[in-house]
């Protein structure tokens, strides 16, 4: 079973492309998806797919605190533990 | 082209354009950052060197000359080939440009940002035109949200796009639910590939 890097690394490759190719996200997702430049249409419906794909909700307050996508991890991980 | 617009940014400037991964959104940053600049100094009659940026709490940019933030409000958006930049000497800013090309998540998309009123009009709409219709109502919410300046704060799909607006106008008046005294002047605008809109606080004087 994939852990949750690697699934968020999955579906951002899956979901985002940067001058026509797939976003390669590094291993420790210290990635922040505005500062890379991605398009807001992209990083919501990245958000959406994400808690979908786990089955949580990110509240706006959640949202504000991810700086990158290592936050978006550690957020999921806390809410299975 | 993008050499020369990057020398008219400053270090912390060319830190954020290096973050940038693509090259394209990269040249896109660099070359709106620098015609900002260009029209601010000729607006606040300032040199480039003296011209700085600070951020607001949550993240909108304000001018600061010789280390002093002036009066003058002012917002940027890029996308592929077009830039926008507005400014105003009162009223908070928001613009966005977007180029219509077609997105793999429309239909998330419009799930997660529009009301059910909005998704329900955005349903009967089909092909080509669904890409263009949803980046009308986009650009507006975005240019709105980003003139309010509170950010993620600001959930999109709890207001809609002024009912003239979804009817074909170019224009309306519009005020967030949450703050009904504060009224917004939307207009929007449309190129052969691209749709953009630009949100201008109004007087309350008026």
């Amino acid at each position: 079973m994939a852990s949750t890097a690697e699934r968020i690394r999955q579906l951002v490759s899956e979901n985002i492309e940067v001058d026509g190719k797939a976003l390669d996200v590094p291993e420790d997702l210290n990635l922040s998806l505005s500062d890379a430049g991605v398009p807001s249409t992209d990083i919501v419906a990245l958000g959406k797919l994400i808690a979908q794909d786990f089955n949580v909700t990110f509240t706006l307050d959640d949202c504000a605190t991810f700086s990158d996508l290592s936050k978006v991890a550690a957020f999921i991980d806390s809410k299975s533990a | 082209m993008e050499a020369e617009a990057l020398s008219w940014l400053d270090e912390q400037e060319r830190a954020r354009a290096r973050r940038f991964i693509g090259a394209g959104p990269r040249r896109g940053f660099a070359l709106c950052r620098a015609a900002l600049r260009a029209l601010l100094c000729d607006e606040l009659r300032c040199s480039n060197e003296q011209l700085a940026f600070g951020a607001s709490e949550h993240g909108k940019p304000f001018a600061l000359v010789q280390g002093l933030p002036v009066d003058i409000n002012f917002n940027v958006s890029h996308s592929g080939n077009h830039g926008l930049i507005a400014l105003a000497p009162e009223g908070r800013l928001g613009v966005d440009v977007e180029e219509c090309t077609p997105h793999r998540n429309l239909d998330t998309l419009i799930e997660t940002v529009f009301t059910p009123d909005e998704q329900a009009e955005l349903a009967l709409i089909e092909g080509e035109e669904r890409p263009r219709a949803f980046f009308r109502l986009w650009t507006v919410k975005e240019a709105l949200v980003k003139a309010e300046g509170t950010g993620l704060s600001l959930d999109p799909s709890l207001f809609e796009v002024p009912p003239a607006m979804r009817r074909g106008a170019s224009s309306a008046v519009f005020a967030f639910p949450r703050t009904p005294s504060v009224r917004w002047r939307v207009e929007r605008f449309d190129g052969d590939d691209f749709v953009a809109a630009i949100a201008h606080e109004l007087d309350p004087a008026i």
